[in-house]
């Protein structure tokens, strides 16, 4: 039987790295760049049925981004002659990224996120893709405002018990929800604040950096907000402040453990994204949110001036991992009580994901 | 008619590995010129046009010295017989 391990997928401003840990040992062996000189803001491992099928999107400020495959755990990648991704000429726009790639409920669907705001969806194991169309063509989506990197549709989470419940989220337009597979959306932002407009209740508008379902609990969700930390009870139709004992409630990363603890890292603010206080403090909460504790064992807490992008905070079980924007990529092996730096001279770390492989 | 198409060196792996493609037929426009490019080499034509036709906002076409998003895009004339695509000295 082969040895299990602990493997990351890392995706940066020029090209991605994967890293990988033997069970039971605390060294990384790092392989990359693959795609050198691109970004690569999303990936994926596709485990179902045991496939081991990795996807990732290499984005070139020349000539575009698509969407690769590798079937030997990243050794090699296709890059298909016509681009598996693109905008359909209905929409009148262009592909500009593709901020996130997810699985759907069954074993063979995939769902891609792009900017801008489109969601595309394959149901053969990404054979074939197609735009939602009741996603692209909501009333809303006109009055979408996009953020610093476009109208990015960066978050998709799905149900494994019911493949009809689908959740997105995009800068700037907020959360969305599908009960009938995608067919139909409803903006669900009850509760998120949106300070940069005159209604700071609106309908919609929100710019949602991020969103986590409890690891054990299906129908409570945390948010992270430009500007507001959430916990939703109900599925994601209503949200709630949880920001007691956190520095700041600005920031991207967010993630659950398999302990339900959940993992943020609070940035000074919009006009200062960097670390609160020149400390990287990731911050953990046991308790759904009521109270906060900051994490710093292993971490710099002297002239730390990082930034931690949306994906760039994952988690295994109870290993927990934050890459930087400067290029640092830490790991926590103890659900946070205690870190080490792994790699310290990455380029910028664009999405972080992590597996047991 | 005979006309050099010259590529950014990014582009050989959607080119066989050539940084230079020979054409021969009746070309009229620099569009015409590079649908004749899509029949040897299919993969460049979405690293070099968006999904809708248009020439990437930073890659260049150049007829002779001339960057064709100046004067009338894919509908410029030829004149000559080289056609250069360049990716911009744009990025990060």
């Amino acid at each position: 039987m082969a040895e299990s391990c602990t493997l990351l997928v890392v995706g940066t401003g020029k090209g991605l790295f994967i890293l990988r840990r033997a069970d039971g040992s605390d060294k990384w062996s790092i392989e990359g760049p693959h795609f050198a000189g691109l970004a690569v803001f999303s990936a994926f491992l596709d485990q179902r049925k045991g496939r081991n099928e990795m996807w990732a999107a290499p984005a070139s400020w020349h000539f575009g981004a698509e969407l690769c495959k590798s079937t030997d755990m990243g050794k090699t990648w296709d890059m298909p002659e016509k681009r598996r991704i693109k905008m359909p000429a209905s929409t009148k726009t262009a592909l500009e990224n593709i901020w996130q790639i997810a699985p759907g409920a069954d074993n063979d669907t995939l769902y891609v996120g792009t900017a801008p705001g489109g969601l595309f969806e394959s149901h053969d194991r990404g054979a074939t893709w197609k735009l939602n169309s009741g996603l692209w063509k909501h009333k809303h989506r006109k009055n979408w405002a996009p953020g610093f990197g476009g109208l990015c549709l960066h978050t998709i989470i799905t149900d494994r018990k019911d493949p009809n419940n689908l959740k997105i989220a995009v800068s700037s337009a907020g959360v969305y929800q599908s009960s009938d597979g995608g067919a139909t959306w409803s903006a669900t932002n009850t509760g998120i604040k949106a300070y940069f407009l005159p209604d700071q209740y609106p309908e919609f508008g929100q710019c949602v950096h991020k969103i986590v379902r409890h690891p054990k609990k299906k129908r409570t969700l945390f948010l992270q907000n430009h500007h507001g930390v959430y916990r939703s009870r109900d599925d994601g139709h209503t949200w709630h402040e949880i920001e007691n004992g956190l520095p700041s409630n600005f920031g991207f990363g967010l993630t659950a453990s398999s302990s339900g603890a959940v993992f943020i890292v609070p940035l000074e603010a919009d006009a200062k994204r960097f670390t609160c206080d020149g400390k990287l403090r990731v911050y953990r909460t046991r308790d759904e949110g009521e109270t906060w504790q900051p994490l710093t064992k292993g971490l710099p807490q002297k002239n730390a001036y990082e930034v931690i992008l949306r994906d760039s905070l994952d988690s295994v079980g109870t290993d927990i991992f934050v890459g930087t924007k400067n290029g640092k990529l830490f790991a926590s092996a103890d659900d946070g009580d205690s870190w080490k730096l792994i790699e310290g001279s990455l380029p910028e770390i664009c999405c972080v994901k992590a597996y047991t492989i | 008619m005979s006309i050099n198409v010259h590529l950014s060196g990014h582009l050989k792996p959607f080119a066989g590995g050539e940084v230079e493609v020979n054409l021969s037929g009746e070309f009229a426009t620099v569009g015409d010129v590079l649908n004749s490019l899509w029949q040897q080499h299919s993969a460049l034509r979405d690293r070099v046009l968006t999904e809708h036709g248009d020439i990437r906002r930073h890659v260049n076409i150049f007829v002779g010295s001339d960057d064709v998003k100046r004067l009338s895009g894919l509908a410029t004339a030829i004149a000559g017989n080289d056609i250069y695509i360049f990716n911009a000295v744009s990025g990060g």
